[in-house]
């Protein structure tokens, strides 16, 4: 079976204790390892404001992670976040060629800045 | 006018460019909420390739980044102070 790789952002209850919200985040870490899973990176952005309020909240905890699993732990990983109050969205990317060229890049912080040539010209002209 | 190189109307008009072929960029990140929010107005709306100048490739990608970030209330569905 091969495996793939996976980009997984999910949200959680911001009312949740520092606690919980670790118990959370070791809960899915464990769920990836023992479906024959291995995460490669697991970022935490914190609470960050909402665009537009999620079941009448202004804010949510973020975390991003990124992983190499069989397809069958995403099916696994998605139930278990549809059951649990404490995730309030989830969203599951699973990688193309395309895609983990771009993440190489972000990686060694390389990623092209599409308004580096427009701000040069800009910075000229004054 | 047609053939007259120097002719004014001909002159303002300006070049567009893909600004993601220009850089050579592959993926767009829906993580990248800056970026995408060059390219869409106020509303939140995105905005049209003929404004932006965007190529189709890079466009149809654009679509879905913005889409994945409304998903995640990274970006807004709808701006909420306008009426």
């Amino acid at each position: 079976m091969s495996n793939n790789y996976y980009e997984l952002t999910y949200i959680l209850n911001p009312v949740l204790e520092e606690d919980d919200v670790k118990a959370a985040v070791e809960k899915i870490n464990k769920l990836i390892t023992d479906n024959g899973g291995v995460i490669e990176e697991v970022e935490e952005w914190g609470l960050r404001k909402f665009a537009y309020d999620i079941d009448k909240k202004g804010n949510g905890y973020y975390i991003n992670a990124y992983f190499t699993a069989p397809a069958t732990t995403i099916a696994v990983l998605e139930r278990y976040m549809r059951i649990e109050d404490e995730y309030m969205r989830y969203l599951t990317l699973k990688f193309d060629a395309k895609m983990l060229r771009h993440r190489e890049l972000v990686k060694k912080n390389a990623v092209p800045n599409i308004f580096a040539v427009e701000d040069e010209v800009v910075a000229s002209e004054d | 006018m047609i053939k007259n190189p120097s002719h004014p109307k001909k002159s303002i008009r300006k070049v567009k460019q893909c600004k993601f072929t220009k850089a050579g960029l592959e993926y767009i990140d829906y993580k990248d909420v800056e970026t995408l929010q060059r390219f869409t107005n106020d509303q939140g709306k995105i905005l049209p390739r003929r404004v932006t100048g965007t190529s189709a490739k890079h466009q149809r990608q654009l679509t879905t980044a913005v889409k994945r970030a409304r998903f995640l209330a990274l970006m807004p569905y709808v701006a909420e102070n306008l009426r």
